[in-house]
């Protein structure tokens, strides 16, 4: 086996085994409907049939990747750190987003709902949530948390809050279609 | 109604839209498009899919979901998949750097002609073969869309159509990246996502109870997500793992150096080679810019080496030709990618996904065969909407094609300064941009986590070495293929042979057995 081959090798048995599942377990237990169904004494492809066609071709794939296993490249450490990184921005940034607004209303007597198409209320949780993605993104790049990539951040986040939000009256900022 | 009245009347449908300063509708956002599209292809790190993505649900929030909105989106987004293949010669002529993938092999000489002090001319040069295979890739377009579209109409019944769709799908899972198992793998995933939520049955399938999922996954969703979103999860993991790229690029400055005639005319011949090889590349669903712009600089360099004089520069060390070769080969692309797309409504390149995209989501034209049907319009005589639309459609192709040839070349001059922006400040702000468009669009938190989710898929399909182009594609024609399925299993009484019958489907299902293996045989040698 050469240098590279095991990772293909192993891309493919996690797919090989990921298409038996969906055909075997998945599909069957999360479908209405069977493969081919009687309908008024006439046979008509049922709901099943499309996403078996979809698991024999991923099966297909991986057995074709057994078969030939290119030079290929695995996920490394770094990579699933990265991601694991990202992931964690991610949801610090949403939850920011999606409930800062309802917070720094939660003094008020209405309560967010009510203030939502407001300002300053509407663009509470979208600048926060936003400086806090591009700032952080910016800083997790270069290796440096900065003051100067949040003030970036804030910046570019208002500019998209207002190119979306003041021209448009039927469009809706995030998180504010939620509440 | 003849086909002259439709050309006539898609033609006029762009010239006497409502007027905006005296300028009618359309040319002003063709204008807009393609001006927007050199800036984000002077851009590294950007690219026009990305501006298309972004803008559609903008455009969408302007015009609205009416027949009227259709030409200036779909001009709109035109313009940036014109204007962004031009701008993709900048930095790699003035920084070294390509703004696109397809523009990599104009640094080999843009760069070194720009360090002998001849930017302007690089510039030019690029500027020239690049308007000149665009127009020359559109004129091909208008000619044999129609024809091919009429013709499948005309000999393709619901088999043959299924055997079509499928056809394609294996020729694109097996063309696309350097694995043709991890080609089907990308599209039997993407079948597999169209599949969630779809179907006939009341029960939503394939979503394992949740609600969220029981409306399907949302199209913009998936394709932004593994498209834009893993692209710059890569770039910036690539940037945290090599810092010095996240540095504003120092380049050369554009002096003044005119290009004569005669030295334009020396390059018709290899102009003429790359716009007819990116053209067929381009017509084929799944084979991309880049490698067009390889084919169309290898088959220069090899007549290059038979006529260049003693004096003149080798390949790689700053010739003209160079540029020209590759910058018409990737140019070329861009119409001839259109031919499936109308003929057949199968997408080619990420930049028809989100044409299909914005026809999908405006609705009023569904792209594919019956839109060149000269008896689809309401009643007797009627001309058809449809067909009116792809002409209006091919007039906006040429309207950019005007503006690139009159003021393409000047504009691209400015935007040098573009590749100066560190992509580590630039592509977090397009990822915000990008999630805020897909809950304009969608108005749910839960499309944004859906994003994220297949932002990671295509990162990490990037990683490992698998193109999400297949995915895509895929989850695009995905609906498609199954409702056709259904009509010619229920049309032939219930024939399961139904792809073997007929010798039209039998030949197309042989050949996606064939190209499949003939992949598989020459990525092995």
């Amino acid at each position: 086996m050469k240098p590279g081959h095991s990772a293909d090798i192993w891309l493919a048995l996690f797919f090989l085994g990921f298409a038996l599942i969906l055909i075997f377990v998945w599909i069957p237990l999360d479908t209405g409907t069977g493969l081919v169904e009687k309908v008024r004494r006439k046979f008509v492809i049922g709901d099943a049939l499309a996403p078996t066609v979809a698991a024999v071709a991923i099966a297909l794939g991986a057995a074709l990747g057994l078969l030939r296993p290119a030079n290929g490249r695995a996920l490394t450490r770094a990579n699933v750190i990265w991601c694991a990184c990202l992931l964690g921005l991610f949801t610090v940034s949403l939850v920011l987003m999606r409930y800062a607004g309802p917070l720094a209303a939660a003094w008020t007597e209405s309560g967010y709902r009510p203030l939502r198409a407001s300002l300053p209320w509407k663009y509470i949780g979208f600048l926060l949530g936003g400086t806090v993605m591009i700032g952080g993104l910016t800083g997790l790049t270069t290796r440096r948390l900065s003051l100067k990539d949040f003030a970036i951040g804030f910046a570019a986040t208002l500019l998209i809050a207002l190119a979306y939000d003041l021209p448009f009256d039927d469009l809706i900022l995030p998180p504010n279609g939620d509440l | 109604m003849g086909i002259w009245d439709h050309v006539i009347a898609g033609v006029l449908a762009v010239f006497q839209s409502d007027p905006v300063l005296g300028v009618p509708l359309t040319i002003l956002m063709v204008l807009g498009g393609f001006l927007l599209g050199i800036t984000v292809g002077a851009t590294p790190g950007l690219a026009g899919p990305m501006a298309m993505a972004i803008s559609l649900p903008i455009l969408i929030s302007i015009f609205g979901f009416s027949n009227d909105a259709l030409l200036p989106v779909l001009g709109f987004l035109i313009g940036i998949m014109k204007g962004a293949t031009v701008g993709g010669a900048v930095p790699a002529i003035l920084f070294n750097t390509p703004g696109t993938p397809d523009a990599y092999m104009t640094t080999l000489d843009g760069y070194p002609l720009a360090q002998k002090g001849e930017a302007r001319k690089a510039l030019r040069v690029a500027h020239f073969a690049s308007a000149s295979g665009d127009t020359f890739s559109d004129i091909v377009l208008v000619v044999c869309a129609p024809f091919l579209a009429i013709m499948v109409e005309s000999y393709l019944d619901l088999p043959e159509k299924t055997a079509l769709l499928i056809l394609s799908l294996a020729f694109i899972a097996s063309v696309i990246g350097g694995s043709v198992g991890k080609g089907i793998i990308s599209m039997g995933l993407g079948l597999l996502a169209a599949m969630v939520a779809t179907g006939e049955d009341f029960y939503p399938r394939l979503t394992m109870g949740q609600p969220s999922l029981s409306e399907g996954i949302p199209i913009a969703a998936a394709i932004l997500g593994v498209l834009i979103l893993g692209e710059v999860f890569k770039a910036l993991e690539d940037i945290y793992l090599d810092d010095r790229s996240a540095k504003a690029q120092t380049g050369v400055n554009v002096q003044e150096s005119k290009v004569e005639f005669l030295e334009l005319r020396k390059l018709f011949p290899y102009i003429g080679r790359s716009a007819v090889i990116g053209t067929c590349i381009g017509a084929l669903p799944g084979i991309g810019s880049t490698l067009a712009a390889t084919l169309g600089y290898t088959t220069a360099k090899r007549r290059y080496a038979i006529k260049k004089s003693a004096s003149d520069p080798e390949f790689g060390e700053g010739a003209p030709e160079g540029i020209a070769a590759t910058e018409a080969a990737n140019s070329s692309v861009s119409g001839a990618n259109l031919i499936p797309v109308l003929s057949l409504g199968i997408p080619g390149n990420a930049a028809a996904v989100f044409l299909i995209l914005a026809m999908d989501s405006i609705g009023g034209f569904n792209p594919g065969p019956s839109v060149f049907r000269l008896d689809g319009g309401i009643g007797d005589g009627a001309l058809n909407p449809e067909m009116v639309m792809a002409f209006g459609l091919f007039t906006t192709m040429f309207v950019a094609n005007g503006f690139n040839w009159t003021i393409g070349g000047i504009f691209m001059r400015v935007v040098g300064v573009m590749a100066r922006i560190p992509k580590a400040r630039l592509l977090p702000i397009v990822l915000l941009l990008t999630l805020t468009a897909i809950y304009v669009q969608e108005t749910s938190m839960v499309a944004v986590w859906i994003t994220i989710f297949c932002g990671f898929l295509g990162y990490i399909m990037r990683r490992v070495g698998m193109s999400p182009l297949p995915f895509v594609i895929a989850f695009i024609l995905g609906g498609n293929l199954e409702a056709t399925a259904r009509q010619a299993f229920a049309a032939t009484g219930a024939d399961p042979f139904f792809l073997f019958n007929s010798p039209i489907a039998l030949v197309f299902i042989l050949l996606a057995i064939g190209v499949v293996i003939y992949s598989l045989r020459s990525t092995a040698r």
